[in-house]
């Protein structure tokens, strides 16, 4: 039996929804029997960041926000790795938020895993890009200011082919979810409801569980025709915040080609021959042979 | 032998059609070539033009004075007629342009202009500046090109609009009968510059024919035997060199004048391969990224998986990488940048030139790792070095800044096939390990030395985090493991400084015995070799030039060793602070005794670097500032 979680000491502050988070990404890449040396989880910074060091399979860490291009160009140079994003919402959607828009126009075959708690944990409790205006969680000084921007009407609008919300403390659910996404060929986004045990004292547990309802099964595009009335009726679902908070898979759109495969529209010998599976040289001496391109600018 | 030639006109109206066609017919003859491209940032309505030098010899630079200037348009009369010594072709139906008709002259650039035409009585029109000309002996050549264009139209029952694309062809044309090469080079350059456009080759020809009859030759140059030669530009060399190197991944954001690499590997995704002499091909992944940030992040994450990976950008596209490149340093992650530098800081000189962003390179990224920069100085060396480049960041599992600036990357030159062989050029790919999958691996163990066996993500489990880590790659913040850690990232630049091969770290031409050092770094290099000959015979001045091609690590010992029982340390750099001159006194403790700098956006020529030279040693001036150029 494969342990998909390390030894390392796990740092995040008790009952931070973050533990939710890893048991349901281990338990679904154990469910799907992912061979270790072949996920990747790469993650941005901040406390749910830490989270490769904690899950067995390749991790990188990398830096705030950028987590998205070191993800697809890890899934670019192997495609047969399954490459998972974690970051937070400060992260994914404050300072990297033009990756994640633009990771929706390639529909790169990766699962993005976010961490959503409406604060900056790591730097003390500031307000992140999700917190609604006028919230005053406990360390801010004054009520939010800024309108909070809705993850997944983004990711939708964006392109992401895959766009699904799921909440933390429910990791059974969460876990099924993630497994969709993994298996989903294309951008998959998680958005991930968790409490701020220590900067967070408005979305609380008790605040999210009186709140949230488990939505229904039709959200897949099943002709190109029917894609625009589906993503209309995931975007209104999306728009749902209040006294209800959907959960659940909102829109699967299986028509719009993968990145690699549009790779391989030019490049037909992508997938059989991607570059990390190129041998270049043989015994020190390379192997590619550039005398076609000289014959083109020889005199 | 050599001769000088520029064509100038509104940036779009096929300035570099008529470039391309005239060098190729003359490269045809067996001539080598060194030519530049000037331009705005703009797509179109500016002047631009292009400078070309002509000999029997490899050339390396561009000169301020012209044997043959070809114009169609007023600016480029008013511009460049300063810069005429021979022979100067214009626009008959210009004559009568005053200087405040050219409304896209900068005012600066007319003061300058009306200041010069002030005090040599010159009336400030074309008709003006063409009595200037005669009288001081320069033969100009009044070319009707409307009416060749008529005649062209009527002969081909085509109309005008058509006709007028052959303008080009007329102005490179007559620039060639002057030469005295026979006319088929011409033809053929025609039919090789138009052969996806079969159909424009009669009117071409028929423009060519028309236009070699309005001159006699003067030149009477003579066809030598062709040689097995190749035109390329800095852009060309870097993807080729790219490509001969083994390169599986580039990511890049479109800025001036990086792009044309990318776009060139774009256009050639699919590289053949020979193994055993099979034939066979390979595909490399081009991806144009949202951002700098990302196509580094990208570069580095398809590093990661075991991939030779790149990116290319210029000064603000770089500034955005910086904090990436931190953390290939602190992870350990090879990746190559090409930095192509162009006039800075900010938005700068953005097509023009310039060596000031030399420190920023060397001193990219927050904190101290070990980094490897190095710099080319012609095509040739653009093409070696960017295989070097791989070969470095996988052997010392680092980032590698490739310096490329845009008087490379933007000229080109005719080189011998064979200074583009690479057989000699090693693949080395360092530590890099297909381990056992199902083994536990320690991605930094200290086991054996400063570098760690490296596993691909894809064939072994491994971490990898930006925070200071064990040897596992998890985070620690342990004191002693702290110090052993970036000790061992550090130690590895003291490696590469023992095992990069002296003749790769500096290159060293000219007299040995001479008293007067020159240290250069890119581009001036060319111009540089090409007045040693000059300064020897006409000024019975000795020069040794060292060019300096890395700057991290810093070759301070073979430096020292090369500026011994030097009389004078000459510092040429295209910037304003010297800032290979700070390094020089920064590691050896001595300082340049002269200065020669530019930064005023165009690359030294060899009248101006010559005359320098004189200055310095001759006159003992300490500090010569350049400005010529247009």
């Amino acid at each position: 039996m494969v342990n998909y979680k390390t030894t390392e000491y796990i740092d995040w502050c008790p009952s931070c929804g973050d533990f939710g988070i890893v048991s349901s990404e281990t338990m679904a890449l154990s469910d799907l029997g992912i061979d270790r040396s072949k996920a990747v989880v790469v993650s941005g910074i901040g406390c749910s960041s830490k989270i490769p060091h904690y899950i067995n399979v390749s991790g990188v860490h990398t830096m705030h926000g950028r987590a998205i291009t070191f993800a697809s160009g890890i899934k670019l140079a192997n495609p047969d790795l399954k490459v998972l994003v974690n970051s937070g919402d400060g992260d994914l959607l404050g300072i990297g938020v033009g990756h994640f828009v633009s990771a929706g126009r390639r529909n790169l075959d990766i699962t993005i895993l976010l961490h959503n708690n409406g604060v900056y944990g790591l730097t003390k409790g500031q307000a992140s890009p999700t917190l609604h205006r006028g919230l005053q969680t406990k360390s801010l000084p004054e009520a939010n200011i800024n309108d909070s921007l809705d993850p997944l009407a983004l990711a939708l609008t964006a392109g992401y082919t895959f766009v699904a919300r799921a909440y933390a403390y429910d990791a059974m659910f969460t876990k099924e979810i993630i497994k969709k996404a993994i298996m989903h060929k294309g951008t998959a986004l998680v958005d991930i409801l968790q409490p701020c045990p220590t900067y967070n004292n408005i979305n609380t547990k008790e605040w999210y569980e009186k709140r949230i309802y488990k939505l229904d099964d039709d959200y897949e595009v099943k002709t190109p025709e029917e894609a625009s009335e589906k993503m209309s009726k995931a975007l209104i679902k999306s728009f749902e915040w209040g006294d209800k908070i959907p959960i659940g898979i909102f829109y699967e759109n299986n028509f719009i080609p993968e990145y690699g495969q549009r790779i391989a529209e030019h490049v037909p010998t992508y997938f059989s021959d991607y570059p990390a599976k190129q041998v270049i040289d043989q015994n020190g001496k390379s192997i590619t042979d550039i005398s076609r391109l000289l014959e083109k600018i020889s005199i | 032998m050599k001769l000088t030639w520029m064509i100038g006109g509104e940036q779009g109206s096929g300035v570099d059609t008529a470039s391309g066609l005239f060098g190729k017919a003359v490269s045809g003859a067996g001539y080598y070539l060194f030519g530049n491209r000037e331009y705005y940032s703009t797509i179109k309505n500016r002047h631009s033009y292009f400078e070309l030098s002509i000999s029997d010899k490899k050339i390396n630079s561009i000169s301020e004075f012209y044997d043959i200037v070809t114009t169609f348009d007023a600016e480029t009369i008013f511009q460049h007629f300063q810069q005429a010594k021979g022979y100067f072709i214009y626009s008959e139906t210009n004559v009568k342009k005053g200087i405040d008709s050219v409304l896209s002259l900068e005012p600066e650039t007319k003061k300058e202009i009306l200041g010069f035409m002030n005090k040599s009585n010159i009336e400030p029109t074309v008709q003006g500046v063409i009595d200037y000309l005669k009288a001081k002996g320069i033969v100009v050549i009044p070319v009707n090109y409307e009416q060749i264009l008529r005649e062209i139209s009527a002969e081909l029952s085509i109309n005008m609009t058509l006709a007028e694309k052959s303008l080009n062809t007329i102005a490179a044309s007559v620039s060639f009968a002057l030469l005295g090469l026979d006319k088929q080079y011409l033809l053929d350059a025609i039919s090789n510059t138009f052969s996806k456009k079969p159909d424009a080759i009669p009117m071409n020809v028929l423009a060519a024919e028309k236009a070699l009859l309005l001159v006699k030759p003067v030149f009477n140059l003579k066809p030598i035997k062709k040689q097995d030669i190749v035109q390329i530009d800095g852009n060309t060399a870097a993807a080729i060199g790219k490509i001969a190197g083994g390169i599986g991944f580039q990511s890049y954001y479109p800025i001036t004048p990086a792009s044309d690499e990318s776009v060139y590997l774009e256009a050639n995704q699919t590289v053949d391969t020979v193994v055993d002499g099979v034939k066979s091909s390979r595909p490399v992944v081009v991806v144009q990224t949202e951002d700098e940030i990302s196509a580094i992040g990208m570069a580095i994450g398809a590093g990661l998986a075991g991939v030779r990976s790149a990116t290319a950008t210029s000064g603000p596209g770089f500034a955005l990488m910086a904090e990436a490149l931190s953390w290939a340093g602190q992870t350990e992650s090879p990746v190559v940048v090409t930095y192509y530098v162009r006039g800075s800081p900010s938005t700068g000189l953005p097509t023009r030139s310039g060596q000031s962003d030399l420190k920023f390179a060397v001193n990219v990224g927050h904190g101290e790792f070990p980094k490897i920069v190095l710099a080319s100085g012609d095509h040739a060396e653009v093409f070696h070095d960017a295989i070097l480049a791989f070969n470095l960041a996988e052997a010392y599992q680092t980032p590698v800044i490739h310096i490329i600036e845009k008087s490379i990357a933007n000229t080109y030159s005719t080189l011998d096939k064979a200074d583009l062989d690479y057989s000699n050029d090693k693949i080395d790919r360092g530590a890099l390990v297909h381990l056992d999958p199902s083994k536990d691996y320690n991605r930094y163990s200290l086991e054996n030395g400063p570098v760690s066996p490296r596993s691909p993500l894809g064939s072994s489990v491994s971490w990898h985090s930006g925070d200071e880590h064990s040897e596992s790659g998890h985070i620690a913040e342990n004191p002693t493991n702290r110090t052993i850690m970036y000790e061992k990232r550090m130690k590895k630049l003291d490696k590469a400084a023992n095992e990069i091969p002296e003749d790769k770290k500096l290159n060293i031409f000219g007299d040995s015995s001479a008293e007067n050092a020159v240290i250069t770094f890119g581009s001036p290099k060319g111009a540089l070799k090409d007045i040693l000959e000059d300064l020897l015979s006409q000024d019975k001045i000795k020069l040794q030039v060292i060019q300096v091609r890395f700057f991290s690590p810093f070759p301070t010992d073979e430096l020292a060793k090369a500026l011994q029982n030097k009389k004078r340390v000459i510092d040429v750099e295209n910037n304003y602070t010297a800032q290979l001159g700070s390094f020089v006194s920064e590691y050896l403790h001595i300082t340049p005794t002269h200065f020669i700098l530019k930064w005023n956006g165009r690359q030294m020529n060899t009248d101006e670097l010559k005359d320098a030279i004189k200055r310095a040693v001759l006159n003992d001036e300490k500090k010569i500032v350049l400005n010529s150029g247009m």
